[in-house]
């Protein structure tokens, strides 16, 4: 991968102001989904880039999902959920816990920016949180440019 | 070392071989002559003098085909899938390595304790076919990489035991047994410090450079499976890449195909890889994957806890367990 697609790049190759980081976030339904909503019914601003799919728990969401996500063109990718102690089948973010936080080592040393991985708890009265953590990763994200790697080539 | 001395090592080490093999024949008979195992598995001689693949015998008269010597490196346990569904007693014989992926299979409830009559061997440590120059020409050849960086040189469980070797879960311990004296003088276990040495080397790279080292891996990547294949940890009934209702995991050998393959293949044995190396050994494109697995066995050491896989059968995996106190440094 040469270092220009790592930029942010245009059709024509040129640096593109206008770029928009594209960011899948799993949202587990008990905490985080609850959370967007209420910033959501609360008109809370946040940027449109984080595209948020429903998970039952934070522990459904497989690593494979997120390179799944890297593969189809995200440029970051969000796993939310329940805080410790608080998930709705007892345990299931605990192992959440666990296993991203190998992930995101396994991803880094895979050679992807460990920043364009993300776990955060976010539980059903955090609306602020959630605007903050959306507004802070879509930030970051578009600081890295476009993700190339890992993406399917058409 | 002179070459006197070693001529020396190597006498001895194919007497104790012979010795070895005769053990393991009588030890087969008696079994497979009492009833008392349906099967047994073991290891006969290949076709050349570096080959000594695994074979499956049902019958007294057929244990004079086994056969044990410094090429006996394939790991037979991950074999023993083909009877999960059967409530006959199979045979296996075990070296330090392998035993741990009888633990592995009895953990994932893949097997029946009972059903297994496990068999310890004691190791020379193997030799590297990859070294071969003559192929006429029997010749003494380095040890491979995984037996100098061997830390269990001796079977962690076993029903019986043959060449007088030490049954224990210590880690490094010392080789035991009629090849103690070969394995200590050929080196197993000597480089184990090295363990983490090429993940060391990897990490130590630029982002870019890493993406580049692994891409040019599952550039090479023909998707044989034999990594899985032969993989005691990779036990489920339907692997997800055989799947064909999963329409959003690909099989195309294409190198973001592959990345994805390696690194879920690297996720699913995480925590539970038992170190035997047989996935790298049996890759036809030579892709350093016990790379990946020794990264992932590096980071739950670090992050959960030290922990060998395979070892104590009570003890869960990482990634099967949790702590309330876990490490949380990235949420």
């Amino acid at each position: 991968m040469s270092a220009v697609d790592e930029k942010k790049v245009n059709a024509a190759g040129q640096p593109d102001p206008n770029w928009e980081p594209n960011i899948v976030g799993f949202a587990c339904n008990w905490c985080t989904y609850a959370g967007a909503d209420l910033a959501g019914l609360s008109r809370m601003q946040y940027p449109p880039n984080v595209k948020l799919i429903r998970v039952p728990c934070s522990g459904r969401a497989n690593p494979q999902f997120v390179l799944r996500a890297f593969q189809k063109g995200a440029d970051g990718v969000l796993v939310a959920g329940c805080h410790p102690g608080d998930c709705h089948y007892a345990t299931g973010n605990y192992f959440t816990r666990r296993r991203f936080l190998l992930f995101q080592r396994l991803l880094e040393f895979s050679g992807i920016d460990p920043r364009r991985f993300q776990a955060r708890w976010i539980s059903g009265a955090e609306a602020p949180k959630f605007r903050d953590v959306v507004t802070q990763m879509a930030e970051e994200v578009k600081a890295l440019g476009p993700n190339r790697k890992l993406r399917e080539e058409l | 070392m002179s070459d006197n001395m070693r001529n020396n090592v190597r006498d001895n080490m194919g007497h104790m071989n012979n010795q070895l093999t005769q053990e393991m024949r009588d030890l087969a008979r008696e079994l497979l002559a009492s009833g008392e195992v349906k099967g047994l598995f073991g290891w006969t001689k290949g076709s050349r003098w570096y080959l000594t693949p695994p074979v499956f015998i049902t019958k007294p008269e057929e244990a004079d085909r086994l056969c044990y010597d410094e090429f006996a490196v394939n790991n037979l346990t991950g074999l023993l899938l083909d009877f999960r569904d059967s409530q006959d007693k199979i045979a296996v014989f075990v070296k330090g390595c392998d035993s741990r992926g009888i633990v592995r299979l009895v953990q994932d409830n893949q097997l029946k304790r009972e059903n297994i009559v496990v068999i310890g061997v004691p190791c020379p440590g193997m030799g590297d076919k990859g070294a071969v120059t003559d192929h006429r020409q029997a010749q003494e050849l380095p040890l491979l990489a995984k037996c100098l960086e061997c830390r269990y040189p001796n079977p962690v469980l076993a029903d019986r035991t043959i060449g007088a070797v030490t049954v224990t879960t210590e880690p490094s311990a010392a080789p035991s047994g009629a090849t103690a004296e070969a394995a200590k003088g050929r080196g197993v276990g000597s480089k184990e410090a090295d363990r983490f040495a090429q993940v060391e080397a990897i990490e130590k790279m630029s982002p870019d450079e890493r993406y580049a080292f692994w891409q040019a891996q599952n550039k090479k990547c023909i998707r044989c499976y034999a990594c899985r294949n032969i993989c005691p940890a990779c036990n489920c009934r339907e692997c997800i890449f055989d799947s064909d209702k999963k329409n959003w995991v690909n099989k195309a050998a294409t190198p973001t195909d592959n990345a994805f393959f390696g690194i879920t293949r690297a996720m699913h044995v995480a925590g539970r890889c038992v170190e035997c190396g047989e996935c790298e050994r049996v890759c036809p494109m030579d892709i350093p994957i016990m790379a990946m697995n020794r990264k992932l066995i590096g980071d739950l050491n670090e992050l959960f806890g030290p922990y060998d896989a395979g070892v104590k059968a009570d003890e869960k995996p990482p990634l099967g367990a949790f702590k309330l106190d876990d490490p949380e440094e990235f949420m």
